[in-house]
């Protein structure tokens, strides 16, 4: 049932190269995301791509099953780049050498904001009916408020109903308890590339459905087109080409805005994908979990849940959650919103898998209800954090002659690096993300989100500008290949100047490397 | 769980098929202690509602003869075959109705229900026999209804299992938590005592935890964490552990995963250790919620180690568990072609309140060790030992554990310190393996930054859990305890008298006749019809009928109201029977 790759056959089709079979080569950046992937490169230009998690496994583990081998090998594959970047984490006191991440797509801008409204007395509320078992979809009025929060900012034209909320501990679970109602083992969801990589893997654990990627393209190919535009077509090509490789496709997941391109799909796009969806009877999960994250009030993002009429809305779910909206990524608290009551069972079924705390239960609630604090102080604190934080890394980006993508969504640039990989191949790729982390800093390279053309970054903007400045001047020191050259790692760390970091300006004084050949420990 | 797969194929309609039909003719095998912890209905029609599936079950059958016999494409349209991949689905689908009817899912469901009679069971004359045929009929007829909403090509058939299983327990849940007793308000509600909580100290916690020591935040606790835990909380779980499991060395925190909940350990240890459709063995009766822990995400089964109340040669105690039980289990499975990985077991146990002996402990290690079994055992309830002369050993204890790599504990709050809504569970392995492999669950099974900080808090406060917690909650358990054993007594109801966990196994034999798992459920539905909720040890895989388990560390009030609820559901029984038996010669 699980589907445990026969090794002997697919080995030779899935390794690349003898790098493929090193540790570090599935370490994407993003360990704490665990955005990990391992297909062979691509030669040609490929419409769309079967994502195989497990292809390349193997496990002589005398303890642990099959699936538990795998799910094993998630864990050791992102282990590594975790465990590289927490073990020499930045600190501004402690380890001023330390790795700077900008990698993990996580707001750090407003922690001070949070913190005091998260330690107001009306938060601290503890009674018994919190410490016992609640209703497994979430406690009522948890569920009423978030349909009311929702109701407000997707702008919906009818309130949401309590009902149809289901409340977890994550976007994530989200996934994995969608997949593996919605799919049996072996199916598949179609997701356009490059995506947030992560997914496979929630996908995978439990329910084992795969991705079908649907891959975009960074050429612009006619007037009114953008890079990496998403079009029917396109999907209509890729689950086409799942459907005769005999692969059943059971959904479409969609993230708006898009991470890692920072996209937002227009009402009208987004009507034609679920219109696309209707035709096939595929399920669209819309993952919006960035859609108080536009700080550029031009953009114009539009909740799927606005939209007057869905053309599906049995098939339609959406998911939202605090972890990026409010920098919350360690709350674990995400959403499910469907109007497909037996789905909504289905998936509340598991959540005694995935619960809550409910005195975490009763902070959300009281959060999401403070519509003065959240319009009146976050939100407008936070964009206009977000979007200086995101000038300067964009400034930065334009000063090395770097093309980029952002378009005021997200907390991220999806930054073109191709010029530096003489070959272009994801080798090259893998080589400049090592030596970007070899120089402290931490950020995701595009095979991580399965991004068919090698040299794509995403850098996380979303940091206080100490680590940022730091971060960019470590990314800038690579790039202009200052650090070709080995030299001493620092004597002692300890006696850098604390106050450096503070001003940017200061970029000749920047830690030295190691050396690119040094091995990381 | 026997479930014997006769089409051993690998392909999933045979699978689902097989599966379905494994459910319906062993609906006791159902992954439900909660869904019958919890089962809610109106106790008058029930006697009625049996008859009525018993008709339907044949009805359905009838049906499901008459759709395999016929080829598919006569019934449907081309395109919709598609979804319909056999038949097999189809039926697989009756029978899956059918058994929520009778798990009690009706009331939900908007079915109407036969109306109950007001005579004797067996007196319904020709008249009602027609009336109840054409409100089968229409029965069936509002199923194929429902099939298209319930089916409705949305879900995945492990969706549609799931989705059954919590749609059947759902609706009594909703029914329940509409009409849940409350001291003032609602003084006429359901009394639960059929859910394992304890309720007797949730003033000390909820002061414990207004304090403001409790409160802290920092950034890291709002971003994404080592996926383990956070490094403090699998700190303090090692020392709380070395220190009450009375661990000869330290305990490692490398060692320890913390997981939303133990039912998320538990599957996720069953997930990495063993493939879909593998076993676990496990002696009954036992918590049933493990089977749905174990199945609703990774299939995995758990084979029962049928244990017998009598005391027999070899036992000392009644459901005394032994390797010679062990062992003929595991060859039983051997032989049905089951591949065992591992032993489940619960200590204190659930629903015995059994303590294993130190060296049964260890014999049941080494007969693990013998098969190269992993042993998963579950103390959930190490700390709700309220009898001063019941001694405890946890597995920790063991100065040299037999096969270290293959013992796996589990331990939560839930039970302990009565917070089952934290959602916390911890894992300690030494196998550096299972514990990688269980991280990765980390993601989908976290806990908040905020409440691995409380608890962090919580577990080290030691002089508050020695002091004043665990003394207090002792005490009070104890009191539960001797009421409602005293209550059996004089109703003279057998019962094992253990000093640990928060129930008693209880045998109500004598009030079911015959003695039948039929009237078991009866006897269940009649308590719920008088708003008391008992878990009949069917849900426990229990395999002489008979026996409840009642969670006694509930509120004195709510307590002394349910105790008379008991006893007025018992002395109706007892008229009923008698009135029967008076009957039963008469018409002879």
């Amino acid at each position: 049932m699980f589907a445990l790759p026969e090794k002997e056959s697919r080995a030779p089709s899935t390794c690349p190269g003898p790098a493929s079979t090193q540790d570090l080569d599935s370490n994407c950046g993003d360990g704490l995301e665990r955005e990990c992937s391992r297909k062979p490169d691509q030669k040609l230009p490929e419409l769309y791509g079967v994502g195989d998690p497990t292809a390349g496994f193997s496990s002589n583990s005398s303890h642990l099953s099959s699936r538990g081998g795998i799910i094993k090998w998630f864990w050791d594959s992102a282990e590594a780049g975790y465990r590289t970047y927490h073990m020499d984490e930045y600190d501004e006191d402690k380890n001023p050498s330390g790795i700077i991440n900008l990698g993990t797509s996580e707001n750090k801008l407003c922690f001070d904001l949070l913190s005091k409204r998260l330690s107001q007395s009306d938060m601290l509320r503890v009674e018994p009916a919190l410490l016992q078992y609640p209703d497994w979809r979430g406690h009522l009025f948890l569920r009423e408020e978030v349909a009311r929060f929702l109701s407000f900012y997707c702008k919906s034209p009818a309130p949401l109903q309590a009902e149809n909320v289901v409340v977890l501990n994550g976007c994530a679970s989200v996934f994995s308890a969608l997949a593996t109602v919605l799919c049996e083992v072996g199916e598949a969801f179609l997701i356009p590339a490059p995506y947030y990589g992560a997914i496979t893997q929630h996908v995978c654990l439990y329910g084992n459905v795969r991705l079908v990627s649907v891959y975009l393209d960074s050429e612009v190919t006619g007037p009114d087109t953008r890079p990496f535009q998403l079009t029917v077509e396109k999907l209509e090509m890729a689950l086409q080409g799942a459907n005769s490789q005999g692969i059943k496709v059971k959904g479409l997941i969609l993230i708006n805005p898009q991470n890692p391109l920072g996209d937002i799909y227009s009402p009208a796009e987004l009507q034609n994908f679920l219109e696309f969806a209707k035709r096939h009877e595929l399920h669209v999960m819309v993952d919006e979990v960035y859609m108080l994250s536009v700080f550029e009030e031009s953009v114009g993002y539009r909740s799927v849940l606005s939209l007057e009429r869905l053309p599906d809305p049995q098939r339609t779910h959406v998911m939202w959650a605090t972890s990026k909206d409010f920098g919350m990524s360690g709350l674990r608290f995400g959403t499910l919103y469907t109007e497909n009551r037996d789905v909504a069972t289905a998936v509340a079924s598991l959540c005694r898998y995935h619960g809550l705390s409910g005195l975490v239960q009763h902070q959300m609630a009281q959060l999401l209800r403070d519509r003065d604090w959240i319009n009146q102080v976050y939100l407008p604190e936070n964009h206009a954090r977000l979007k200086a934080a995101h000038t300067y890394v964009a400034g930065e980006l334009r000063a090395l002659g770097i093309p980029f993508l952002s378009r005021g969504a997200g907390f991220f640039i999806w930054a073109d690096l191709r010029k530096y990989l003489p070959e272009g191949s994801f080798e090259e790729e893998r080589r400049l993300w090592r030596r970007f982390l070899d120089h402290k800093v931490l950020v995701s390279f595009g095979k991580a989100f399965e991004c068919k053309e090698p040299g794509w970054f995403r850098l996380v903007f979303s940091d206080k500008a100490h680590r940022l400045c730091l971060g960019m001047q470590r990314v800038r020191q690579v790039l202009e290949g200052k650090s070709q050259v080995a030299e001493d790692p620092p004597a002692c760390q300890t006696q850098e100047p604390r106050d450096r970091h503070r001003n940017c300006a200061l970029r000749s004084q920047d830690n030295p490397s190691l050396g690119e050949d040094l091995p990381v420990k | 769980m026997d479930e014997t797969r006769d089409g051993e194929g690998s392909s999933q309609p045979v699978e689902a098929k097989t599966k379905a039909q494994g459910m319906s003719h062993q609906s006791d095998v159902l992954p439900c202690d909660q869904l019958r912890d919890q089962v809610i209905g109106n106790q008058s029609s029930h006697t009625q509602l049996m008859e009525t599936l018993l008709h339907l079950r044949q009805t359905v059958d009838d049906c499901i003869t008459q759709l395999t016999t016929r080829p598919p494409q006569l019934d449907l349209p081309l395109e919709e075959q598609r979804h319909n991949q056999a038949t097999g689905e189809q039926e697989a689908f009756l029978r899956r109705v059918v058994n929520l009817l009778q798990s009690g899912a009706m009331w939900g469901l908007g079915l109407q229900a036969p109306r109950p009679t007001l005579g004797p069971r067996d007196d319904a004359g020709g008249g009602q026999q027609a009336q109840l045929s054409r409100q089968l009929d229409q029965l069936v007829h509002q199923l194929s209804h429902l099939e298209v909403a319930f089916v409705s090509h949305d879900l995945s058939n492990r969706g549609i299992d799931i989705s059954a299983f919590e749609r059947s327990k759902f609706q009594d849940f909703k029914t329940y938590q509409g009409d849940k007793y409350h001291e003032d308000k609602n003084t006429m509600g359901f009394i639960n005592l059929g859910v394992s909580e304890n309720k007797l100290c949730t003033d000390l916690m909820t002061e414990r935890l207004s304090r403001s020591d409790m409160n802290h935040l920092e950034d890291a606790l709002l971003q994404y964490s080592d996926q383990r835990g956070q490094p403090f909380l699998r700190e303090e779980v090692a020392r709380f552990l070395t220190y009450y499991c009375k661990s000869p060395a330290r305990l490692d925190p490398e060692n320890v995963v913390v997981l939303s909940g133990c039912c998320s350990v538990f599957s996720a240890l069953a997930t990495v250790l063993c493939d879909p459709g593998e076993a676990l063995l496990t002696p009954t009766p036992f918590f049933g919620g493990l089977v749905m822990g174990s199945y609703l995400y990774s299939k995995v089964e758990l084979m029962p180690v049928h244990l017998d109340s009598e005391i027999t040669d070899g036992s000392a105690r009644p459901f005394q568990l032994t390797v010679d039980k062990l062992e003929q289990a595991l060859l039983e499975a051997t032989l049905k072609g089951k591949k065992v990985r591992g032993l489940l077991l619960i200590n204190p146990q659930n629903p015995l309140g059994d303590v294993y002996s130190r060296d049964s402990l260890e014999e049941y290690l080494e007969f693990a060790k013998r098969y190269n079994l992993h042993v998963i055992i579950d103390e959930l309830y190490m700390l709700s030992v309220f009898d001063d002369s019941v001694t405890f050993r946890s597995v920790l204890s063991m100065e040299s554990l037999p096969d270290p790599n293959r013992t796996h504990m589990i331990w939560g709050t839930s039970k302990d310190f009565g917070i089952s809504g934290f959602r916390f569970g911890a894992l300690y392995t030494h196998n550096k393996e299972v514990a990688s492999a269980v991280s990765s669950f980390g993601f989908l099974n976290g806990i908040s930054g905020i409440t691995q900080y409380k608890l962090c808090r919580l577990l080290q406060d030691r002089e508050w859990i020695d002091k004043v917690y665990l003394p207090t909650n002792h005490s009070r358990l104890k009191a539960a305890h001797r009421y409602i054993t005293n209550k059996l007594k004089a109703l003279k109801i057998p019962f094992l008298n253990r000093g640990s966990g928060l129930y008693v196994w209880m045998n109500l034999k004598e009030y079911l006749q015959p003695c039948t798992f039929e009237e078991e459920l009866l006897l269940h539905h009649r308590f719920l019809g008088n708003k008391l909720i008992l878990s009949p040890g069917k849900t426990y895989m229990c395999k002489e009928p008979g026996w409840f388990r009642l969670i006694f560390s509930d509120k004195p009030l709510p307590l002394k109201l349910a105790m008379h609820r008991f006893y007025e559901v018992l002395a109706e029984q007892k008229r009923d029977l008698r009135v029967k038996q008076l009957e039963d010669p008469q018409k002879e």
